[in-house]
């Protein structure tokens, strides 16, 4: 009986396994085209197996470019500050939504809800956000996305999980709701955390239309930015001279993707099981 | 359980009981107030333009009161119910398929052991996500091509289900735009998707499965048992947040449109694009508010009813 | 639920109390009102000097610019520099990102702080004229020696007169609009033994048949080839025929001026019927590309380039010498003949250029005029600035060599010979104009020598002698409530027509039962009144 069910599992373990092949295989082909035209000097309509002409001009025009150096800068520096200031604010705001008997909960809950749904809309943002002066600045490509409500509810949905028994331990040894919340709940959201993170730190790195919209001075923009236009130019014929060779526009969407596929695998160890619990314990 | 917990007490209590709880939770009041001035300035404040809804307003004159006149005109429009409802059913079924996708590759993901393998292709499964649509589009236009070009009419030929004289057209159909519509998607979208489910998984107690291992709970069980009501809760969450944003779709349908199919395929921010883009005039922000009101408002119906329902299925509780 | 409704009416009133705080502090300036006292002054102070008003020099001037004119990465700065060395005048630039240009000039007008000078396409130069946001500028450029030198180049006087709203300018063209011409392989004619270029549309089909049938790309395989191709059926915006026009010939899907001035619908005449019936014929027959209803711009570029079909109408000029160069990096020959219009065709359309317009804010007006949309086209210094830019950052008469490294690329310069130099932001290809077109400009200015390419400047020269310039069509409620809806229908029908799901008759029949003819008669109407 029981080596029956062993068999049966290391089938399932295979097929599991073939099935995740034939799927990574499906997603990857489409973006295979890209890889390769990246890569060949002949430009060609088709899908092609291998590049026909090797060469590594298009990635050359890329990282060749000056103008590139001081944007890609700016995306490191407003990704990490950003998505800092967003887990902090986020993490506490849903910290305090899980508080079931605090007074005004519903209150904070719907106020925040209301946002999610409701907006005022482009002029008047524009307007709010430049009598606060913040347009033109990097101030405002920082703050304005740093309250995601979204996130913070999935948060918050996360936070729920916590066992109540060690909130009630944790008054109970006299810690202050910043010293549980320190404590308890963030070293048992590891998974929460970097989920998230990753979803603020994206949001960050690949923002646009906060740039487009807000700040005219381009030393201001970021990689993202500065590749869109890249990868976009090539679709306004109009602007005669400025034809980009398809090579380097495949080259810069392969260079958009590049960063996400290093950082994940790094972030992976906080998708595992138990990786909450283990850090409890210590 | 919680909610009668809670509840009762809270009935009760009276003004100096009341400012005593708010005394002793002051921390947590505290710990609010970056959200709460953050929702202040960059939410509320811009929403003294909600107003204009109700306004002729084209950011150059002082709007003008004009009533209902913007929602009046909008209801007008020849195709505005069609493109409504074009609108609600493409982005509620995108919605579902790609949860769904999402919910289910995650509890294989799972089950992966080794860990390498496991990273590769979650890492291949997520990074669709990081190409920007009009990349998306023009590769998958490429790629169901009704020639030899296209790997899928070719790969179908091929394995005999159709004539070489007889390739679908799917971009460029009617009958088959909405279906290869939801595949990309669903290819686009699902491995980013299983973020959120995978460290949900991760989030899991370990004590649970061991618990339940002594109790003689085969995989199955454990995956029955325990997995799939810790998932549900994200499930919902992650369902009822996104309805918010159901009368958003504009980008990926905007793309992927032509000519030929906008009969099925024209949801309301497309159509509200191409009225403008068409009428040779400056844009009347009083009417593209009205329009904004009307999406929140549905999307706040949609929201408030199925949060209602989660509250029966889960106890009381919604989802903030 | 009590409470929940409590606290859901409280949010609401906090929202309400937001709404009514934020409405105090950040009603938008109202306009400008300074525009109303200065022209009144102006016209006071002109009344008391009435030989030549004295136009004051302005000292700086804010300008509000799109993409097409030097960004900052390059050398904007030092574009603006060499202005102000040439002019005297700072000049303040506000450039926001090309892409969301419109959505900026949007939110800058609501905010009160206008710029003095500003560039906007023609529907925005429409709109914002039927506004009062921008100076009438009719008197100043009637007066102006630009005029004069406008007169004095064949063709550049219409380009102006297109701009004109019920004869008032209110913005300056400084370039041609440019347009699209029909280039084709010169291999694949001669592959399939094609001698003369067709001049009518019997002998095009002839070549459309050829191209689609036989072998013109060399491959030894019959019919694996089509011969024409293009995005979409119908173009996006105005002029709608000009990617594929020998099939549209006269035929016009919207609305436009008869010789008396009465506006109709071009899609409801006989003209138009037999356009997309010869569109569905050739599709039929397999001449145009079987994708081109989904097909991009860059899709149909990169089809060309891998040689899988030869007629591709695009833009005429630096986008001649584009194709070829990208022709001959794939090992193709980039020799394309630039198709004079077939006889039905008659005449490619010039596109309606962008307009330089002086807002009425602007405290000196005529100053503005007179030292910036001016002086742009001074046929001296000044155009010259803005048609090659600065020199040591745009162009160079240098003795050098540049993309030294690429021997397929490397191309070798003498002492005093002008160049372009390489494009900062992508360094493998060179400027072709800082702002100005030289091929499109409407003054004459000495053009240095090599400064376009040959290919360039035989495809814009062969288009110049064979366009008719675009129009202006105005704006009117009934339009604006239906021509969305109409175009929509429109494109639809043509499409399903060219696709073979429609027949011509059927398509008109839909035409009438979806509303569509009512939509066209209410807009000819209103458009006549």
């Amino acid at each position: 009986m029981k080596a029956k069910k062993k068999s049966n599992w290391s089938v399932f373990r295979v097929v599991n396994g073939l099935i995740f092949i034939i799927l990574a295989l499906i997603i990857i082909i489409p973006m295979w085209k890209i890889l390769v035209d990246s890569f060949d000097l002949k430009t060609a309509y088709g899908m092609k197996l291998w590049p026909e002409k090797f060469g590594l001009d298009g990635y050359k025009s890329v990282f060749s470019n000056p103008t590139l150096y001081r944007p890609l800068m700016i995306s490191f520096f407003t990704t990490i500050t950003g998505t800092i200031l967003a887990l902090v604010i986020s993490t506490m705001g849903a910290y305090v939504l899980i508080q079931w008997n605090m007074p005004g909960r519903t209150f904070f809950a719907n106020f925040l809800l209301f946002t999610m749904i409701f907006n005022g809309g482009m002029i008047p943002t524009y307007l709010v956000l430049r009598s606060l002066h913040l347009t033109n600045t990097l101030w405002v490509v920082i703050l304005f996305p740093a309250l995601n409500v979204y996130n913070l509810v999935l948060l918050r949905n996360f936070f729920e999980g916590i066992p109540a028994s060690l909130f009630e331990s944790a008054t109970l040894d006299g810690c202050s709701p910043m010293q549980t919340f320190i404590r308890i709940v963030l070293p048992m959201s590891k998974a929460a955390l970097a989920s998230i993170g990753l979803f603020y730190a994206v949001a960050y790195w690949n923002d646009y239309t906060h740039y487009k919209l807000y700040i005219t001075n381009s030393e201001l923009y970021n990689f993202q930015m500065k590749l869109r236009s890249v990868i976009m130019g090539s679709d306004m014929p109009q602007t005669a001279g400025d034809a980009t060779e398809n090579t380097v526009k495949n080259a810069a969407i392969i260079v958009v993707i590049l960063p996400f596929m290093i950082l994940y695998p790094f972030l992976q160890k906080y998708f595992v099981k138990g990786v909450n619990v283990g850090a409890v314990k210590e | 359980m919680k909610k009668t917990k809670t509840k009762a007490p809270k009935q009760k209590m009276s003004g100096k009981k009341l400012a005593a709880t708010i005394y002793r939770y002051r921390g947590f009041y505290l710990m609010f107030l970056p959200v709460f001035v953050f929702a202040i300035v960059f939410s509320y404040l811009p929403m003294f333009g909600i107003r204009y809804a109700f306004t002729n307003y084209n950011g150059i004159k002082d709007p003008t009161f004009v009533g209902l006149k913007n929602f009046q005109k909008m209801f007008g429009m020849a195709n505005f119910w069609s493109a409504f409802t074009n609108t609600i059913v493409i982005s509620i079924t995108k919605l579902i398929l790609t949860t769904l996708f999402a919910v289910v590759v995650s509890l294989f993901l799972n089950e992966l052991v080794n860990i390498h393998f496991k990273k590769v292709v979650q890492t291949i499964l997520y990074l669709p996500h990081f190409m920007s649509w009009v990349v998306t589009a023009s590769i998958f236009s490429l790629i169901l091509a009704p020639t030899s070009h296209g790997l899928v009419n070719t790969f179908l030929v091929n394995i005999g289900v159709l004539q070489p004289d007889k390739m679908i057209y799917f971009l460029g159909s009617e009958k088959w735009w909405r279906f290869s519509y939801y595949l990309i998607n669903i290819w686009k979208e699902t491995g980013w998707q299983t973020v959120i489910f995978m460290a949900t998984l991760a989030g899991i107690n370990t004590e649970l499965y061991e618990a339940a291992a002594i109790d003689g709970a085969g995989r199955w069980g454990k995956m029955r048992y325990i997995t799939f009501p810790a998932l549900g809760n994200t499930i919902l969450t992650v369902f009822i947040l996104n309805l918010a944003k159901v009368m958003n779709l504009f980008e990926s349908a905007f793309v992927l449109q032509n000519d030929a199919v906008l009969g099925t395929a024209n949801v309301l921010e497309t159509y509200i694009y191409y009225q403008t883009f068409n009428s040779g005039a400056i844009p009347n922000y009083g009417y593209t508010t009205a329009i904004g009101l009307f999406k929140s408002l549905v999307g706040c119906v949609l929201v408030l009813t199925c949060n209602q329902w989660s509250k029966k299925v889960r106890d009381g509780r919604g989802i903030v | 639920m009590k409470k929940k409704l409590v606290s859901l009416f409280l949010a609401t009133a906090m929202v309400a109390a937001m709404a009514g705080c934020g409405s105090d502090n950040n009603t938008p300036a109202s306009t400008p009102a300074s525009s109303d006292t200065t022209s009144n002054s102006q016209a006071e102070s002109s009344e008391e000097t009435p030989a030549a008003p004295e136009v004051e020099k302005p000292e700086s001037i804010t300008v509000m610019i799109d993409g097409t004119v030097p960004t900052k990465e390059n050398y904007g700065d030092e574009f603006w520099n060499k202005y102000t060395e040439l002019t005297g005048i700072k000049v303040n630039v506000i450039q926001p990102d090309h892409d969301a240009y419109y959505d900026v000039v949007g939110q800058t007008i609501a905010g009160g702080d206008w710029p003095d000078v500003i560039i906007l396409s023609s529907t925005y130069y429409a709109g914002y004229a039927a506004e009062g946001v921008l100076w009438d500028m009719t008197d100043a450029y009637a007066s102006s020696d630009l005029k004069a030198r406008h007169d004095a180049k064949a063709g550049s006087t219409g380009v102006v007169d297109s701009l004109r709203i019920d004869g008032k300018l209110f913005g300056m063209p400084a370039t041609h609009g440019n347009g699209c011409v029909t280039y084709v392989k010169q291999t694949w004619l001669d592959n399939v033994g094609i001698t003369s270029v067709p001049t009518n549309y019997e002998e095009y089909v002839a070549m459309l048949d050829a191209f689609t049938t036989g072998d013109p790309d060399g491959d030894g395989v019959n019919g694996n080839t089509f011969a024409v191709s293009a995005a979409g059926f119908a173009g996006k915006e105005a002029p709608y025929t000009n990617y594929l026009p020998e099939f549209y010939q006269d035929a016009y899907p919207s609305f436009i001026q008869d010789e008396n001035g009465v506006w109709y619908d071009g899609f409801n005449t006989d003209s138009m019927k037999a356009a997309m019936q010869r569109l569905a014929d050739a599709y039929a027959a397999g001449y145009i590309d079987p994708t081109t209803l989904t097909n991009g711009t860059s899709d149909c570029r990169n089809k060309f380039y891998s040689d899988e079909f030869g007629i591709f109408t695009y833009w005429a000029g630096t986008w001649a010498n584009n194709l070829k160069t990208n022709l001959e990096a794939n090992g193709l020959s980039g020799d394309l003949v630039a198709l004079p219009p077939i006889a039905e065709v008659g005449a490619y359309v010039d596109r309606i250029t962008p307009a330089w317009c002086i807002t009425s804010s602007c405290e000196n007006p005529e100053g503005v005029f007179k030292y910036f949309i001016e002086a742009m086209q001074d046929g001296g210094d000044v155009q010259f600035l803005f048609t090659y830019g600065v020199e040591g950052c745009h162009w160079s008469t240098a003795a050098e060599t540049l993309w030294a490294d690429d021997p397929d690329k490397a191309k070798t310069y003498g002492e005093g010979e002008f160049h372009f130099l390489p494009n900062a932001e992508k360094p493998t290809t060179a400027y072709t104009k800082a702002h100005i077109d030289p091929m499109l400009a409407l003054v004459d200015l000495e053009a240095p020598a090599n400064s376009v390419t040959e290919t360039a400047k035989n495809a814009q020269e062969l288009f110049n002698a064979n366009c008719k310039s675009a129009f202006i069509v105005p704006t009117t409620e009934t339009m604006s409530e239906f021509n969305g809806d109409l175009t929509t229908l429109k494109n639809e029908l043509i499409a399903k027509v060219t696709m073979g799901e429609l027949s011509v008759e059927e398509a008109y029949a839909k035409y009438e039962a979806d509303g569509g003819k009512a939509w066209s008669d209410a807009i000819v109407e209103s458009l006549n009144q």
